[in-house]
């Protein structure tokens, strides 16, 4: 395939007219060549975004993980470890399964992915992902950090090609996760016949130590990627107070990045005003 | 998807307008690139799905080793499919058959589903030779159970029949799931929708004490994410294959996972895939780097 590669030489797909020639190409049989074939959950659009940097797909992987807990008698003082290290093993194990399913398919990383969380029973987690495996072509300054192995992300195709584009490179998923338990309400409080207004500082407390804790791992893990930071992190915090549980469960996911060799590049935005009347909705994610 | 559409016969509309349930901007992107809508085509099938389980599943002998779990199970390991049997993690403690789990394959269920697709979408086909198309564009296609009817499934495959005037008709026009402009993008890029891809993968889970999250049995369990991986890999397996004949890559796969038709604690853990396979019919493409923007706000 050749294509002159720079930015903004075409505004659009305005050189069309070859819809009889790709018909024509429906006539024949088609005879499957070998080992070019692809699988993508990709739009046209995302397809397009990757193949602009310089990424291919290869195919659609998948990884799973799930893994169950006792919250019961979790209260202040008790540490809810296992159930904290429970939800981290099922995103852990997820994880790993798709970079396994990537590195077996010779691929650089996953973009593009599907995250999903579900929780049944309620003290059970089962996290699954799927993506599409991409390749970097070959010298072309867009070929994935092989050194330590494929890369995970949570990022959509419309933001790994920005990323890329701006010069860094997605070094994996990173996780944090943490359970703090607090002490239950007084009974009169639970009762709802206490007439002052107090804060629970226990809760707070428990939250704010949730944050560090889970906020602390995903650091952890993104130094040892050796990256440069976390974007995109999604932050999800979930009491759980009920008569034998009072904690606060806290998971942070994110992407941790690299800088590339040559830095920041500037993407050097132009400002469009768009003359719809009313103003068309252009901040829809893509 | 081949050309057998089974005994039913659909009546064929007289129709004096194109009709069309594109939006204005798809139809836009299509008439740049030269195809004009002929008419809304359809093809739906309603299926009996074919039964697997044989009375109980807990049928025959219940203990040792989970061998003899009934109908399904034995068909499965019959079949040479995948079967996994997951021990009770109380192991000692209780002697009780409810603790065991097992996971297999359901290949009836999977094959049911599939060719529910295919025959709608054979006929969805059909309409389009019958307009004299080249194609059909922004196809859905769905299934959903009809209320009251338990075991049924509906087929449905909706789109719009396209045409480019100055071409001889099509001997099996194209099906797309993608919209006009995603169309129009797909030219651009040097490539052809070619045909739809449908991969589907159904695995029976049985959760065992530590899959349905037992309080007396906590960490993580392997079964569910079993289950999971074999039924999407047998997805993209049927996926891959139902491709192969029609281009090099398949693209816009709408992927679904679910649980479906619990019996108590078990589910058939579903994994459907539609997407567009595609080929390339031309190799030299301008560059369509896209431009970055701030839109300024009013």
């Amino acid at each position: 395939m050749t294509r002159a590669k720079g930015p903004g030489t075409a505004t659009g797909v305005s050189s069309i007219p070859e819809i009889g020639v790709a018909l024509e190409a429906l006539r024949a049989p088609f005879h499957p060549g070998g080992q070019t074939a692809f699988l993508s959950d990709l739009t046209v659009g995302e397809l397009i975004l990757l193949e602009e940097i310089g990424y291919r797909p290869i195919e659609i992987v998948s990884g799973a993980g799930s893994a169950s807990w006792c919250p019961q008698f979790t209260t202040a003082g008790t540490e809810a470890k296992m159930w904290g290290r429970a939800i981290a093993s099922a995103i852990a194990e997820a994880r790993a399964g798709i970079a396994s399913e990537v590195s077996q398919r010779g691929a650089d990383g996953v973009v593009a992915m599907r995250l999903e969380l579900e929780r049944e029973p309620a003290n059970q987690l089962t996290c699954t992902m799927l993506g599409t495996a991409v390749r970097g072509e070959e010298g072309g300054g867009h070929t994935g950090p092989a050194a330590r192995g494929p890369f995970t992300t949570t990022l959509s195709a419309r933001e790994f090609h920005v990323l890329t584009r701006a010069g860094y490179r997605a070094a994996g998923i990173v996780l944090g996760v943490s359970v703090v338990g607090f002490s239950a309400r007084s009974a009169s409080q639970s009762l709802g016949l206490v007439r002052d207004n107090v804060e629970l500082e226990g809760q707070t407390t428990a939250l704010y130590s949730a944050r560090e804790e889970a906020m602390g791992m995903m650091e952890r893990e993104a130094v040892s990627l050796g990256a440069d930071g976390v974007v995109a992190v999604e932050l999800s915090e979930r009491p759980v107070n009920t008569m034998l549980t009072h904690a606060v469960e806290l998971m942070a996911i994110g992407t941790a990045v690299r800088r590339g060799p040559r830095g920041h590049e500037s993407l050097d935005p132009q400002l469009q005003l768009a003359l719809d009347d009313p103003a068309a909705e252009v901040f829809t994610s893509g | 998807m081949g050309s057998d559409t089974g005994a039913f016969r659909a009546t064929t509309r007289v129709r004096r307008t194109p009709t069309s349930d594109l939006s204005v901007a798809a139809a836009a992107a299509l008439r740049r690139v030269g195809l004009s809508p002929v008419g809304f085509v359809m093809g739906s099938a309603v299926m009996q799905l074919a039964s697997t389980i044989t009375g109980n599943v807990y049928g025959g002998t219940a203990m040792g080793g989970g061998i003899g779990w009934g109908g399904l199970l034995s068909s499965a390991r019959a079949s040479g499919s995948y079967v996994e049997s997951y021990p009770c993690a109380h192991f000692g403690f209780v002697v009780n058959a409810e603790h065991y789990g097992f996971n297999a394959e359901n290949t009836v269920l999977a094959a049911s589903l599939f060719e529910g697709y295919r025959l709608a979408l054979s006929r969805i086909q059909d309409e389009a030779v019958g307009l004299g198309a080249h194609g059909v564009v922004g196809v859905k296609l769905s299934f959903e159970h009809m209320v009251g009817a338990a075991g049924t499934a509906t087929f449905l495959a909706t789109g719009t029949a396209v045409l480019h005037r100055g071409s001889s008709p099509l001997a099996s026009p194209f099906l797309t799931n993608a919209s006009g402009q995603n169309f129009e993008r797909l030219i651009g890029l040097g490539y052809v929708a070619a045909g739809l891809a449908v991969g589907v993968g159904v695995v029976y889970v049985q959760p065992n004490c530590l899959a349905r999250g037992d309080l007396t049995a906590v960490g993580p369990n392997p079964q569910i994410p079993a289950a999971v991986g074999v039924a999407r890999g047998r997805a993209r397996q049927w996926l891959a294959s139902t491709a192969h004949s029609m281009g090099e890559g398949v693209v816009h796969t709408e992927w679904s996972d679910r649980r479906f038709v619990r019996y108590g604690e078990s589910w058939n853990q579903l994994a459907l895939a539609v997407g567009t396979a595609v080929r390339r019919y031309k190799t030299e493409v301008e560059p369509l780097m896209p431009r970055a923007i701030v839109p300024l706000r009013p």
